[in-house]
C-alpha cells in the first residue's frame, strides 16, 4: 500500500521542464495585437470627427457672441425708441414684469436664436464629418439624439408634475380637503412616473419592461388615489351634491344671482 | 353687464354739452328695475333725463324719461369694462353732461341717493361721485381687508367703497373711463372689472363720496370665493402694477367725510371662527413651501405664531397682514410664482384675516373701527412696498 502512494506522489523529472502552455508568448502577442488594433481605431476615429467636435464648438461660440452683440444693440434701439412705452399705449394694460419687458423678451429671444442657429450649424458640421468616419458604430449619433430628447421629456415633465403638484395642493387646500398633500404627491409621482416611462420608451431601454411596470405602478397609482379620495371625502361629496341641489332649486326662482359663501353663516365676502 | 362692440370710435374731443343725465341700468330683475324707475322719477333735471337700459322699457309708463336701447346685457355682480364703454358711447350719442350708472339691485337704493350722486356731477365740480353704502357687518369683507386699505393707502383716497356697482361720472370721467376700458374690450375682455378711484386719482379729477345709506349688494353670479378672489385681487394688483409710477409718491391723504360709514345692525347667526381657524391650520400645514416663495422670514414666523394661536385668541396683526398683501403684490409684478397659484396661495390668508376680524368685532370692537386700523397700518407700510417695489433683490429679514 505504502509503495503503491510512493509511485502515485512520484514526479516525473522530465514532465517537470516543459512549459504549461504551449505558447505562452504567442498569447501576450494576440492580446497586445488587439489591443493596439482597438486603440488604433479609437485614435482614428477621434481624429476623424476632432474637425468636427472643433467645429460644433467654434460655431456655438462664434454664433453665441453673435448672440450678445445683437442682444445688447437691439436693447439698446429699442430702449432709445422707447419700444416698451409705445407698446403700453397701443395695447393698454399688459401686465409685464420688469424681467419680461418686451424690450427684454425681444432681447432674449434674439440671443437664444443665435446660439440655437449655432447649435444646427456646429451639429451640421459634425454631421458631415461623423460621415466621414466610417468605423464609428452606425447608431451612436441617433442614439445620442434619443439620449437628449429624453433629457428634454424628462425636463418638461419635471415641470409640468411641479406645476401641476402645486395647482392640486392650493385647490385641495381652499376645498378645506384633510389629504391635499398626499393628493398633490400622487398627482406628482403620476406624472413623474408617466415622463420616466416615456424617457426610457424614447430610449428604447427595457421594452415590454418598462411599460409593464408602468402599467402596474400607474394603475396602482391611480388605484390609491380613488380610494383616498373615494373613502376620505364622502362627506364634501354629499355636502357638494346638497349645496348643488339647494343652488339648483333657488337658481330656478331668481335666474341671475347665486350666493358668493354660504348663506348660513351670514358671511358675505363681497 | 353689457356687451358691446370692442372697436369703438372714442374721440379726444368730447361733445358740446347741452343735454342732462344720461342714466344707464345694468341687467336687472323687472321688478327692481321699476322700483329704480319710480325711484329716478321722484327727480328730473331740467334739460331731460334719457334712460338707457339693456332690458325693454315701457316707454309710456314714466313720461319724463326718454327712453334709450342700451347694448346687450348678460348679468354681473359689478361694473364692468363694456359697462363704461357702453357709457360713454351712450353719453356722446345722447349729447349727455353726465352719467349715472347704476349696478344690479340697486332698486334698493333710496330717491334720495340717487339724487345725491346725480346732483353731484350735474350740479357741482364732482367728476366721480361714488357712494358709500350701510352694510351688515360681516358684508363686504374683501373690500375691507383688501381693496379698500391698498386704494387708500396708494391712491391716497378715502372712498370706502373702490368697488361699487353705481357711480355718478362727469362726461370727461366717462370719457377716461372708456378709454381704459377699450383696452380690455378690443382684447375680448370686457368682463374685466376697472378701477374708477385709481383712474381718477391719476388724472386729477375730483372725487366725492355720498353716503347712500342700506344697499343690497348684488353677489357674484355662480362661481365660489376661489374663483371670484383671484379675478377681483388679479385685477387690483394689474392695475397698481400699470400706475406705479403715480403711487410711489407720497401724497396726503384728504380729510375725511363728514360723515362716517354706517353700519346695519348685526345678525343673530355668529360665524363659526373656530372651524375658520381649523381651516387656516390646515393651510399654514400645506402652504407654507409656497408662502415662503412669496413672503418674507418675518411674516413667516409671524404666521408660525398665528397658527399656534387657539381659536378663542385668534388675531392677525393688521401690520402682517398689511405686509403680506404687499407681498402678494410684489410677488404678482415680479411672477415670482405662477399668478394663479398665487391668488390662490392669498386666500387661505384672507380667510385667516376674516376670522381675526371677527373675533376683534366679537370681543367689542366696532368693525369699522378696526377696518379704519387696518387701513392705517396699510399706510404706515407704504414705505415697505415702495421699497420692496425698487429694490425687490434687497435683503429682507
Amino acid at each position: 500500500m505504502q509503495n503503491a502512494i510512493a509511485i502515485m506522489l512520484q514526479t516525473d523529472p522530465n514532465q517537470a521542464s516543459q512549459p504549461l502552455y504551449p505558447d505562452n508568448t504567442s498569447i501576450w502577442h494576440h492580446m497586445s495585437d488587439a489591443l493596439h488594433q482597438s486603440l488604433d481605431r479609437v485614435l482614428s476615429l477621434l481624429i476623424a470627427i476632432l474637425p468636427g467636435i472643433l467645429a460644433f464648438i467654434v460655431a456655438l461660440v462664434v454664433l453665441t457672441l453673435v448672440g450678445m452683440a445683437v442682444s445688447a444693440v437691439l436693447r439698446w434701439v429699442l430702449a432709445a425708441a422707447k419700444f416698451d412705452e409705445r407698446l403700453a399705449r397701443g395695447r393698454g394694460n399688459l401686465d409685464w414684469a420688469p424681467s419680461t419687458s418686451p424690450t427684454a423678451l425681444i432681447a432674449r429671444v434674439s440671443f437664444w436664436a443665435c446660439v440655437v442657429l449655432g447649435l444646427v450649424i456646429g451639429a451640421s458640421a459634425f454631421d458631415a464629418s461623423y460621415a466621414s468616419a466610417a468605423t464609428l458604430p452606425t447608431s451612436l449619433l441617433p442614439y445620442l439624439a434619443h439620449v437628449v430628447g429624453a433629457v428634454f421629456l424628462l425636463i418638461a415633465g419635471n415641470l409640468f408634475a411641479r406645476f401641476l403638484a402645486r395647482s392640486v395642493l392650493i385647490g385641495a387646500v381652499n376645498a378645506q380637503l384633510q389629504y391635499a398633500r398626499f393628493l398633490s404627491l400622487g398627482v406628482k409621482w403620476l406624472v413623474l412616473v408617466l415622463t420616466a416611462a416615456m424617457a426610457l420608451d424614447h430610449l428604447q431601454v427595457g421594452g415590454k419592461v418598462v411599460e409593464l411596470a408602468f402599467g402596474i405602478l400607474f394603475g396602482g397609482i391611480v388605484l390609491t388615489l380613488a380610494l383616498a379620495v373615494g373613502l376620505g371625502s364622502r362627506d364634501l361629496v354629499s355636502r357638494s351634491l346638497e349645496s348643488h341641489a339647494e343652488h339648483s332649486s333657488e337658481h330656478s326662482a331668481e335666474p341671475p344671482i347665486a350666493p358668493t359663501s354660504s348663506p348660513d353663516d351670514g358671511i358675505r365676502h363681497f | 353687464m353689457a356687451t358691446v362692440d370692442p372697436i369703438l370710435d372714442i374721440t379726444g374731443a368730447s361733445a358740446p354739452p347741452g343735454v342732462g343725465l344720461l342714466v344707464l341700468l345694468a341687467a336687472m330683475a323687472p321688478e327692481q328695475l321699476e322700483r329704480v324707475l319710480a325711484n329716478l322719477a321722484t327727480f328730473s333735471p331740467p334739460e331731460g333725463m334719457p334712460v338707457a337700459s339693456s332690458e325693454a322699457l315701457p316707454a309710456n309708463s314714466y313720461p319724463s324719461f326718454q327712453i334709450v336701447a342700451a347694448p346687450a346685457a348678460s348679468p354681473a355682480w359689478t361694473l364692468t369694462a363694456s359697462d363704461f364703454v357702453s357709457a360713454y358711447q351712450l353719453a356722446e350719442k345722447n349729447k349727455a353732461r353726465a352719467v349715472l350708472i347704476l349696478g344690479p339691485e340697486s332698486g334698493s337704493l333710496g330717491s334720495t341717493a340717487l339724487h345725491g350722486l346725480a346732483d353731484a356731477v350735474l350740479a357741482t365740480q364732482t367728476d366721480l361721485a361714488i357712494p358709500c353704502y350701510e352694510l351688515p357687518p360681516h358684508a363686504g369683507l374683501v373690500n375691507s381687508a383688501i381693496l379698500y386699505p391698498l386704494t387708500r393707502a396708494l391712491f391716497a383716497s378715502r372712498v370706502r367703497f373702490p368697488l361699487a356697482p353705481d357711480l355718478g361720472l362727469s362726461l370727461r370721467m366717462a370719457e377716461r373711463l372708456a378709454r381704459a376700458a377699450q383696452r380690455f374690450t378690443a382684447i375680448n375682455q370686457g368682463e374685466t372689472p376697472l378701477w374708477p378711484i385709481n383712474e381718477a386719482a391719476i388724472a386729477g379729477f375730483t372725487i366725492d363720496e355720498f353716503d347712500v345709506g342700506p344697499r343690497l349688494q348684488p353677489q357674484a353670479p355662480g362661481p365660489d370665493l376661489n374663483t371670484i378672489l383671484p379675478v377681483v385681487t388679479g385685477s387690483l394688483f394689474s392695475d397698481i402694477d400699470a400706475k406705479a409710477t403715480f403711487w410711489q409718491r407720497f401724497r396726503p391723504l384728504p380729510p375725511a367725510a363728514n360723515f362716517s360709514p354706517a353700519q346695519a345692525p348685526p345678525t343673530d347667526a355668529a360665524p363659526d371662527v373656530a372651524s375658520m381657524v381649523q381651516a387656516w391650520r390646515l393651510a399654514y400645514t400645506n402652504l407654507q413651501e409656497i408662502w415662503s416663495l412669496v413672503l418674507p422670514p418675518n411674516s413667516l414666523l409671524g404666521l408660525k405664531r398665528l397658527s399656534a394661536t387657539d381659536a378663542s385668541a385668534f388675531r392677525m396683526p393688521d401690520s402682517l397682514w398689511a405686509r403680506i398683501v404687499y407681498d402678494f403684490l410684489l410677488a404678482w409684478r415680479l411672477r415670482t410664482i405662477n399668478r394663479g397659484h398665487l391668488l390662490g396661495a392669498l386666500i387661505p390668508l384672507y380667510l385667516a384675516w376674516v376670522a381675526s376680524h371677527f373675533n376683534i368685532t366679537a370681543s367689542g370692537t366696532d368693525p369699522e373701527r378696526h377696518i379704519e386700523a387696518v387701513a392705517a397700518a396699510f399706510e404706515a407700510e407704504k414705505a415697505y412696498i415702495v421699497s420692496r417695489w425698487r429694490w425687490p433683490d434687497r435683503f429682507n429679514p
